[in-house]
């Protein structure tokens, strides 16, 4: 007994004694949360969310997209088209390397060429489908290059602005994968310190950045898979800022006195794709029944905090193309059992959807239960956004009734980034593939895409949004916010692209 | 002896066999890891990604080329880091180990003083107190542990650090959440093995010859009830490894468990197998380590 009291008391003590590390960071480190880090810091050789965001704060690109949305000089400082299918780029003289070398054309030749592989089969890069367009990098002189398009490519430019330019001679020298776990080295703000995987990433202040330096001198990136945990850092102090905060934890953030929230609007909008091949939603009228059944607005409200907006299709507002002309259904469950009846289901009609977005369920499970009221008798069904998922729906896509899902556009605000992976028959996107049926469909995306000329690409994809919202192939809801956890000791606010640019963030004294 | 360990070596391949028959077969089974890593990519992409990969091959030929390269420890390169997978997974053994170690002791630590104590004052208040503390114990899921434990000593009382690893301190909560987990069936187990041989004619024997309390219960009765504790413990290694795959979640600790999850989710194949043929090594070994401890414990039983 009096071992068992020893031991207990051994233990306090240790506790007590032992430095606690939260809270102890200095004022000149910034510290993030991401549920998890890239496999690697290359930055042309993953597509993932949490590695761009950390990316971006090491690397620059030709352009820079400013926190209103505007493309800005980077290591480009002009750019324009001089013709439907050739862009020319002026770079930025003088900028340096985190190894001291000066960036060259040749090294916007090699990053261009690197993932694009010109003459190679296989394509290493998994970017390579945002950039596939480019025919060619062709150097003009020492501070110009120019990019060839296969066709017009009206998105180039959105996809530059994540299109990070890398030391040739430095990649040469240390290897691929040195690049991607030691030895990355970049024209951005910080500079890599060390990596330790699924622990943090530390990054320091790259002195002769020419924008100048960042006002943190070390800039830290923790994984932490769980929410609650990154919750209690942020709280104790342990992190700076947290991302994907759920509706749930808001007034527990905004009430602590050591934590704010930032939120704005994002690209993401959801939908629940029906399946035109079977009936009901065969029929348009039961499609545009399930579209009158949802109370968009009580859904917004009283489960996302108000942080929503409704939309009459699946193009977002703040995305190029986005018609504000066209409204959104409105929430009308006597026209829905009109139009089920008229779609010959009088008495209602079971149905089952399916869902992978398991963060959302309980909205998955509102929206059911409004289909039924309207008559559209639904089973709501989850699935593990994994394995079985991917076959059973994307890869065979097996005929269901529907699906509810989410769209975030990578990023790229236009309305391409939407309707072409969502609708167009191309083995793409698979919605577009197995569920959705919209004749003329295709061919107006496909035009719309293949112009450089602005307002006629608005022209289209303003007939699109009509044309959608009449077929209806899937169920418009609304947009989200994306918000984040921030220390108070920390300026810093949420962009509508998702991005961290944390050149940006400022201590508060 | 030796031929003991011939039939345990022997026993060792067969389930290193089963275990990658196992792991394979269900891991081609669950889907295309393909699809996942490049999901809006169109197919002629993703067939270059499969040839690239060797996902293209019949199974058959996966298999045998699996096998054959896992002979040589060679499990392939992970899909999602590109990376030798099984050089990613021994890195972050000694930090799944070392938690799993920290926890068994500091619930041995706990449980063999209360487990004893509850033995020999059976029925008394601090028996029943303990009783009602394991079945809290045994009722709390891990995670959930590991989450109170965190609001309490590092949110409201800021005495240790909320997540990560790397010094003592960080250690703590993840060892205590675990052992947290495993210390209730300890305490069972020791107080019924030592309520089995308590009351025995050789414990009476050893108190009628005048030998204190302390050393009949130490060196008598210990001794002899430590043979089911033993093996539970071994079992419970097993358990607890599992155990750590949550644990390493919720305070972010950079070990196997999680780093399997993870390749769960991604369907990166070489280190799932990777990962679970050396915990299966590490499970068949810790159990080979409890029969040898059951010679040295009793002697009549005999190793064949």
């Amino acid at each position: 007994m009096k071992r068992w009291l020893l031991g207990l008391t051994a233990l306090t003590l240790v506790a007590l004694v032992a430095p606690t590390g939260a809270g102890a960071q200095g004022k000149d480190t910034l510290t993030v949360a991401l549920p998890s880090h890239a496999p690697t810091l290359d930055p042309h050789m993953h597509f993932e969310r949490v590695g761009i965001l950390v990316n971006i704060n090491m690397f620059d690109s030709l352009l820079h997209r400013s926190a209103k949305l505007e493309f800005e000089p980077s290591l480009a400082l002009s750019w324009k088209a001089l013709n439907d299918t050739t862009w020319e780029f002026k770079l930025r003289k003088g900028v340096k390397f985190h190894d001291g070398s000066t960036m060259t054309v040749e090294d916007v030749k090699y990053s261009f060429d690197r993932v694009l592989e010109p003459g190679k089969e296989k394509k290493k890069s998994p970017q390579y489908g945002n950039v596939r367009a480019i025919k060619e990098a062709k150097v003009v002189d020492a501070d110009t290059i120019q990019l060839v398009t296969d066709k017009p490519f009206p998105l180039l430019l959105e996809r530059l602005v994540f299109f990070p330019i890398v030391p040739k001679k430095h990649i040469e020298k240390v290897g691929e994968e040195a690049f991607g776990s030691t030895a990355a080295v970049g024209t951005g703000p910080w500079k890599l310190v060390e990596w330790k995987r699924d622990q943090h990433i530390r990054l320091e202040a790259f002195d002769q950045h020419w924008r100048g330096k960042p006002s943190f001198k070390y800039l830290v990136f923790r994984a932490i898979p769980e929410v609650a945990t990154s919750v209690a850092e942020l709280k104790t102090g342990g992190v700076d800022i947290i991302r994907n905060v759920n509706a749930d934890l808001l007034s527990d953030l905004k009430n602590h006195p050591q934590t704010r929230i930032s939120t704005t609007p994002i690209l993401r909008v959801h939908y629940i794709s029906l399946d035109m091949r079977s009936a009901p939603f065969d029929k348009k009228a039961a499609r545009q029944a399930a579209n009158y059944a949802i109370d968009k607005q009580a859904v917004i409200e009283k489960m996302m905090a108000g942080l929503g907006r409704q939309v009459a299709t699946v193009v977002q507002p703040p995305a190029f193309g986005f018609d504000s002309s066209v409204q959104p259904y409105p929430y009308d469950v006597k026209k829905a059992k009109q139009l089920l009846a008229s779609a010959g289901y009088p008495n209602g009609v079971d149905i089952t959807l399916h869902s992978s977005a398991v963060d959302w369920r309980p909205h998955f499970e509102a929206l059911g239960q409004m289909l039924t009221e309207a008559g559209l008798r639904t089973t709501t069904k989850m699935w593990d956004p994994g394995p079985a998922w991917n076959k059973f729906f994307q890869a065979e896509g097996k005929a269901t009734h529907g699906q509810y899902g989410s769209w975030g556009n990578y990023s790229v605000f236009d309305a391409d980034a939407v309707l072409h992976p969502l609708y167009h028959t191309e083995p793409g996107g698979w919605i577009g593939k197995h569920y959705a049926r919209v004749e003329g469909l295709d061919k107006l995306i496909d035009e719309a895409r293949s112009s450089v000329d602005q307002p006629k690409r608005k022209r289209i994809y303003a007939e699109i949004q009509r044309m959608i919202r009449e077929e209806a192939p899937s169920v418009f809801l609304f947009t989200q916010n994306d918000t984040l956890g921030i220390s108070k000791k920390v300026a810093y606010e949420a962009r509508p692209d998702e991005w961290l640019w944390l050149f940006a963030a400022k201590p508060v004294n | 002896m030796s031929a003991f360990l011939i039939r345990r070596l022997l026993r060792f391949v067969v389930v290193c066999i089963g275990v990658s028959v196992v792991t394979f077969s269900i891991l081609h089974a669950s889907g295309d890891p393909v699809s996942l890593i490049m999901p809006e990519a169109p197919e002629a992409d993703r067939a270059n990604l499969r040839l690239a990969l060797g996902l293209s091959d019949p199974l058959p030929v996966q298999f045998v080329r699996f096998v054959s390269n896992a002979a040589r420890g060679d499990f392939g390169n992970s899909f999602f880091h590109r990376e030798p997978a099984f050089r990613l997974v021994v890195e972050r053994m000694p930090t799944t180990l070392g938690l799993t170690c920290l926890a068994v002791a500091l619930a041995l630590a706990v449980a063999l003083p209360v487990g004893i104590y509850s033995a020999v004052r059976r029925n008394s208040l601090g028996d029943h107190a303990a009783t009602v503390v394991v079945f809290l114990g045994q009722s709390m899921p891990v995670f959930w542990i590991g989450i109170m434990l965190m609001l309490l000593f590092s949110v409201q009382w800021r005495l240790l650090p909320v997540s990560g690893w790397g010094t003592w301190s960080s250690m703590v909560l993840p060892a205590v959440t675990l052992g947290a987990f495993t210390t209730p069936l300890f305490m069972r187990i020791i107080r019924s093995s030592m309520l089995e041989v308590i009351n025995l004619d050789y414990v009476r024997t050893a108190r009628a010859k005048g030998v204190s309390e302390w050393l009949v219960i130490c060196r008598h009765a210990l001794r002899n009830a430590a043979l089911p504790i033993v093996t539970v413990i071994g079992l419970q290694f097993g358990l607890l490894l599992g155990g750590a795959v949550l644990t390493e979640t919720v305070f972010a600790v950079p070990g196997v468990g999680r780093l399997i999850v993870g390749a769960i989710r991604q369907l990166d194949f070489p280190i799932v197998q990777a990962g679970v043929f050396l915990l299966a090594i590490i499970i068949v070994s810790v159990n080979f380590l409890v029969d040898v401890l059951y010679v040295y414990l009793n002697p009549t039983v005999r190793l064949r």
